[in-house]
């Protein structure tokens, strides 16, 4: 018997043990790699800069001027037909009657009578949620064109629960939906026994990151400037200026003064601060999404395909904790393991709950966040989802990698989280 | 530990005789068994160690080696040549009594009946598995595989049940008392590689590329249950009244797993032999659900490590162990196993 084939079985053995050592390329991966004509895709991305909410350069821009910039930005920029776009969804939380300001804007933005709007609330997920609910009435054929945006003017109005009835504050689970966020925060961190250290270490990496990303230029890719009226608050004098950066980000941040912060909430807990909490901030994201048989026949460029995203609820009392389970469902649901996913970006609501979710989940942090997130940017609870979704799929086309998964924790105790594969 | 070496020949295959406690039968190849001669060793165990009672040179390379279950002085290897040959070791001359000359590549396996005692099979490279009789020149009957078969074994609590694992990721079982039609007996075609069975219905399972299974055993107490490995380095235990798919999968293996061999003592205990040089025993929990996982791992070998197998006699826990180190190890299992 030939020599050559005995040797080449025995090599079978170990050449297939040898190329198997990276785990093959999972099933769930090369599913949601497909292109189909039914995907639902992504042709254009964009987000206002961040800025602090009452101090910055958005503090006199109200919810609908916010919401004009941004739609008028998707219609100008992406070249869609403003005929096609056959609904706008708005994620806000805090502005009353947001209806109101939602269909009005999208008129105001130069779109026609014939594009409808509505607003999506689900708290800190909500931009998310709006791209959820976007591209499932894509999906079932309602609509061929829309808009998901996500926009929050924490200038405007004030994160306050309302008073509810007996009914809610005598049971025992649903009263803690009336509690402050801070309150959750520190149950994370004492339930989970994570330490004031590792959250700093954390809030100063955030500001690190995002400090690198936008001296790169990196942000810049993300961002639409936004020209508006500004009341400078030493004169009272209204002015028009162009707002291009976000101005959360503190430049040269270090451990050593974050760890010198005192706690925010020394009533509930020692480790939360100004410092490694996120911050109270204005904003808009949108995408314009699509199948991509509609985006192959309008021409529009493809940016991403939205794979699906979830929703998981959990006590309230520890809501922080909500992206380590919606990751999982959603992992779970396409087939995806950790090793596939290129980028992870988890709002950074807090800093306890941030690193819990990493260590929890056993991520590379390497891949987390990688352009920082709320702890530097801010977190404009309506707006972050959307905005989440325009970092990383700017960040992915700057790496050439491929898939994202975008979670969030969500306040009165929920997570959401959401898979993204780019295409370009 | 004791140690023989095989000088100049490394080793396939290493078996416990069933008649002697101690006595070692040995298929070790020249050259990697790529190309040259083989050499049957029967070794014994004395008070000054291991002696080679009898060796035997072969033409091409002997890649397995099996004791006869009816005569005490009988051992059969299969070579590189596709032959099987017997030979007497209570005889003077270095040659076998019978040759049994049919399959037409290498044959890679042999097992005798372990239950009638009176027949044999031999699996090989042509994609056949035979059956024969130590009597006759021809063999009582081929089963085509149409595929590399590395390994057939006897069950060994139903007379004319046996079974092949082959490179296309296959477990086959044929029961010979089925009447003869063009199935060829074959009663189950197992695939290796499906999702485990305890997955649950409804839940997104991991899914395993198919790839070449090398080896498989019998339980030696629970008469459906196999245990089967290969090149993708898991250890799977199937029960064969449900096969959809594996009951347990044992991971540690940094290369492919040459040989499993079930404990003759007790019912959930098994051994692996690996291309990572490592000899491991594990756990596969049991008929009552324990955690299946790896109870130790026997490092000395310095060369691929190939073939092990269990003694059948004496204080539970004695193990041999042979590889391309050309080295035959005999172990206590016991103390190799984490406390």
């Amino acid at each position: 018997m030939p020599a050559h084939q005995r040797l080449d079985a025995l090599a079978g053995h170990l050449t297939s043990a040898a190329s198997n050592t990276p785990a093959p390329p999972s099933p769930g991966l090369k599913k949601i790699l497909e292109k189909k004509e039914d995907d639902i895709v992504i042709t254009y991305a964009t987000r206002t800069p961040l800025t602090k909410a009452r101090k910055g350069g958005l503090k006199d821009t109200p919810t609908e001027e916010l919401l004009i910039h941004i739609l008028r930005a998707v219609r100008e920029k992406s070249g869609i037909d403003p005929n096609v776009v056959e609904d706008v969804c708005v994620g806000n939380v805090l502005t009353p009657g947001p209806g109101f300001h939602a269909r009005s804007a999208v008129l105001a933005a130069g779109f026609p009578v014939s594009t409808a709007a509505s607003v999506a609330s689900r708290f800190c997920s909500s931009g998310l949620l709006a791209i959820q609910t976007i591209a499932g009435a894509i999906a079932l054929g309602a609509i061929q064109v829309g808009i998901a945006v996500g926009c929050e003017s924490m200038s405007s109005h004030q994160d306050i629960p309302p008073v509810l009835s007996d009914a809610i504050t005598s049971h025992p689970v649903a009263r803690d939906n009336l509690q402050p966020m801070g309150w959750t925060s520190e149950n994370v961190a004492r339930d989970f026994h994570v330490s004031r250290e590792a959250q700093d270490r954390y809030a100063e990496m955030s500001h690190t990151r995002a400090e690198r990303a936008r001296s790169q230029g990196w942000s810049a890719d993300e961002i639409t400037p936004v020209t508006t009226r500004w009341v400078d608050p030493q004169t009272g004098e209204a002015r028009t200026i162009t707002v291009d950066q976000d101005d959360g980000i503190r430049p040269g941040t270090t451990y050593d003064r974050l760890s010198t912060i005192r706690p925010a909430f020394p009533h509930w807990g020692p480790t939360t601060t100004g410092g490694n909490a996120s911050q109270v901030t204005d904003g808009a994201a949108a995408v314009l999404l699509m199948k991509r048989s509609t985006a192959e026949k309008l021409g529009q460029p493809i940016m991403a395909k939205y794979v699906t995203s979830t929703v998981v609820g959990l006590e309230p009392r520890i809501m922080g904790i909500g992206p380590s389970l919606a990751i999982p469902k959603v992992l779970g649901l396409t087939g995806l393991t950790r090793e596939d996913v290129d980028l992870w970006e988890i709002n950074e609501a807090f800093a306890s709950m941030y690193v819990y979710c990493v260590e929890k989940l056993g991520l590379d942090v390497n891949k987390v966040n990688v352009r920082g997130g709320a702890i530097a940017i801010g977190h404009p609870l309506g707006c972050t989802g959307t905005r989440q979704v325009v970092t990383v799929l700017s960040e992915l086309r700057r790496r050439k990698a491929r898939v994202a998964v975008t979670s969030m924790c969500v306040g009165t105790g929920m997570g959401m989280a959401g898979v993204f594969v780019s295409e370009v | 530990m004791l140690e023989f070496r095989t000088r100049g020949y490394q080793g396939y295959a290493v078996k416990y005789s069933p008649f002697f406690d101690n006595r070692i039968a040995v298929a070790a190849s020249a050259n990697y068994g790529l190309v040259g001669n083989g050499r049957l060793y029967i070794l014994e165990l004395t008070p000054q160690g291991i002696q080679a009672l009898k060796s035997y040179p072969t033409q091409d390379a002997l890649y397995d080696v099996t004791h006869s279950e009816a005569h005490s002085f009988h051992v059969l290897t299969s070579s590189g040549d596709g032959s099987l040959r017997l030979y007497d070791s209570s005889l003077a001359p270095e040659f076998p009594i019978a040759t049994f000359q049919e399959h037409s590549r290498e044959a890679f396996s042999c097992s005798w009946n372990l239950t009638s005692k009176a027949t044999f099979a031999s699996s090989s490279w042509d994609g056949s598995v035979k059956i024969w009789n130590p009597e006759r020149q021809q063999s009582l009957l081929t089963l085509p595989t149409h595929s590399c078969t590395y390994s057939t074994q006897w069950n060994p609590h139903t007379d004319g049940m046996l079974s092949a694992v082959c490179s296309d990721s296959h477990l086959r079982v044929w029961d010979l008392r089925t009447p003869a039609s063009a199935s060829n007996h074959l009663t189950m075609q197992i695939p290796i590689h499906s999702a485990p069975f305890s997955g649950g219905v409804g839940k997104l399972q991991p899914t395993f590329p198919p790839s070449e299974a090398l080896t498989h055993d019998w339980n030696k107490y629970r008469s459906t249950i196999v245990a089967t490995a290969g090149v993708d380095r898991i250890i799977r235990t199937f029960d064969i009244r449900q096969p959809k798919g594996p009951l347990q999968m044992l991971q540690g293996h940094g290369y492919a797993v040459r040989k499993v061999a079930w404990s003759p003592h007790l019912p959930d205990l098994l051994l692996s032999a690996s291309y990572d040089m490592t000899c491991r025993v594990w756990t596969d929990g049991g008929d009552h659900g324990g955690q299946a996982r790896e109870l130790g791992s026997m490092g000395r070998h310095t060369e691929f490590a190939t073939g092990v197998d269990w003694c059948l006699f004496g204080s539970e826990g004695w193990a041999a162990s042979c590889g391309w180190d050309e080295r035959v190890c005999v172990w206590d299992v016991r103390s190799f196993m984490h406390q």
